[in-house]
């Protein structure tokens, strides 16, 4: 068996195929228009002490509230939360008369939901909490799509949840 | 004459032929060639897309929630070439060994991180908690999938003997 014989330079080997990679990653990834920064920014922004947003949040996505904000909307008429997370997660439980839009499967839901937005009613969307970024991503479909008054949740389900604010589920 | 060798009966003589057999072809050369073909192969692919979008893939990895940040990128940019040297080296019989210890290590690393998503209940899909019984489903199967290119991967590893390969020609000179 060849492995025995020589295990101490099949791991020399191994080694060198790594550090190779990392060198032509790093050289292709250099010279490629598609290349990304070699330390990239994965944390979490903190916009105010009761502000997170994740790291992909951009200051032209629609704004982000507070827990204390949505809690505000939510007594207001002319408001629909929109719950982007799976329709499982949604039946097991989420935010009062929210309706459930699944990012992930926008045009199968779109059209059931359609009816019932305006293009002049705010609608807040959410998911699970400050880690999810389905929210961020519902709402940059809804602004493509026209809605002015969007604005973006980001503590989410959890928040929303844990403060004992009105739920719902639905079976 | 005796049967057989003292102390040997039929029945320990059929595992022998059993387990003769058995090694014999675990140790075939044939599967040998062919599995570094399926592996190479798998690897290769996998590799290209993640070569053409590194922002998809960084963000996938982001996603696993295991990596720290600083380490997130250049990971995305190193990982598809390694796989892309390994799955080519696999295919053309070179550096077999070192190829195929490098993804066997991957494959388990990815079966840990997959396994460890698993049981947190991430969707690594979109990187969120979820109870989505497709999701679970999806990371069962690419469990699976690891799981086999695993063995496959091993196979290669203690079973090659540059049946069908380049490094044969490197080697009797």
């Amino acid at each position: 068996m060849s492995l025995k014989k020589g295990s101490s330079r099949i791991f020399l080997q191994a080694i060198l195929i790594v550090i190779f990679s990392l060198f032509i990653g790093v050289i292709y990834n250099t010279i490629s228009k598609e290349g990304i920064s070699l330390k990239g920014n994965w944390s979490k922004k903190v916009l105010s002490d009761s502000l997170i947003v994740p790291y992909s949040y951009d200051k032209n996505d629609p704004p982000a509230i507070t827990l204390a904000q949505a809690m505000t909307y939510f007594q207001s008429h002319n408001i629909i939360f929109l719950d982007a997370r799976s329709e499982t997660d949604y039946k097991a439980g989420h935010i009062s008369k929210a309706l459930n839009l699944p990012f992930e499967e926008f045009e199968k839901y779109y059209p059931k939901v359609e009816p019932l937005l305006t293009k002049d009613k705010n609608i807040i969307t959410y998911c699970d909490g400050t880690e999810c970024e389905a929210s961020l991503f519902l709402a940059r479909l809804l602004r493509d799509k026209g809605f002015k008054n969007l604005k973006i949740f980001f503590g989410g389900w959890t928040e929303w949840n844990k403060a004992g604010l009105p739920v719902q589920k639905s079976n | 004459m005796a049967a057989g060798p003292s102390g040997t009966k039929p029945g320990s003589r059929f595992r022998n032929l059993i387990s003769f057999l058995m090694r014999e072809l675990i140790s075939n050369k044939w599967l040998v060639a062919l599995f570094r073909l399926i592996v190479g192969i798998t690897f290769l692919y996998a590799s290209l897309d993640k070569i053409v979008h590194p922002d998809q893939f960084a963000r996938i990895v982001y996603n696993y929630k295991i990596l720290p940040g600083f380490l997130i990128n250049i990971f995305a940019i190193t990982l598809p070439w390694m796989e892309l040297f390994c799955g080519l080296f696999l295919i053309l019989g070179l550096l077999v060994e070192s190829s195929s210890l490098l993804i066997s290590l991957l494959l388990i690393s990815f079966i840990i991180a997959l396994s460890l998503n698993f049981l947190r209940g991430v969707d690594i899909a979109c990187g969120c908690f979820t109870t989505d019984p497709n999701a679970k489903k999806e990371g069962a199967w690419l469990l699976i999938r690891d799981l086999v290119l695993l063995l496959m991967s091993l196979q290669i590893l203690f079973f090659n003997r540059d049946f069908l390969s380049l490094q044969k020609i490197f080697r009797k000179k």
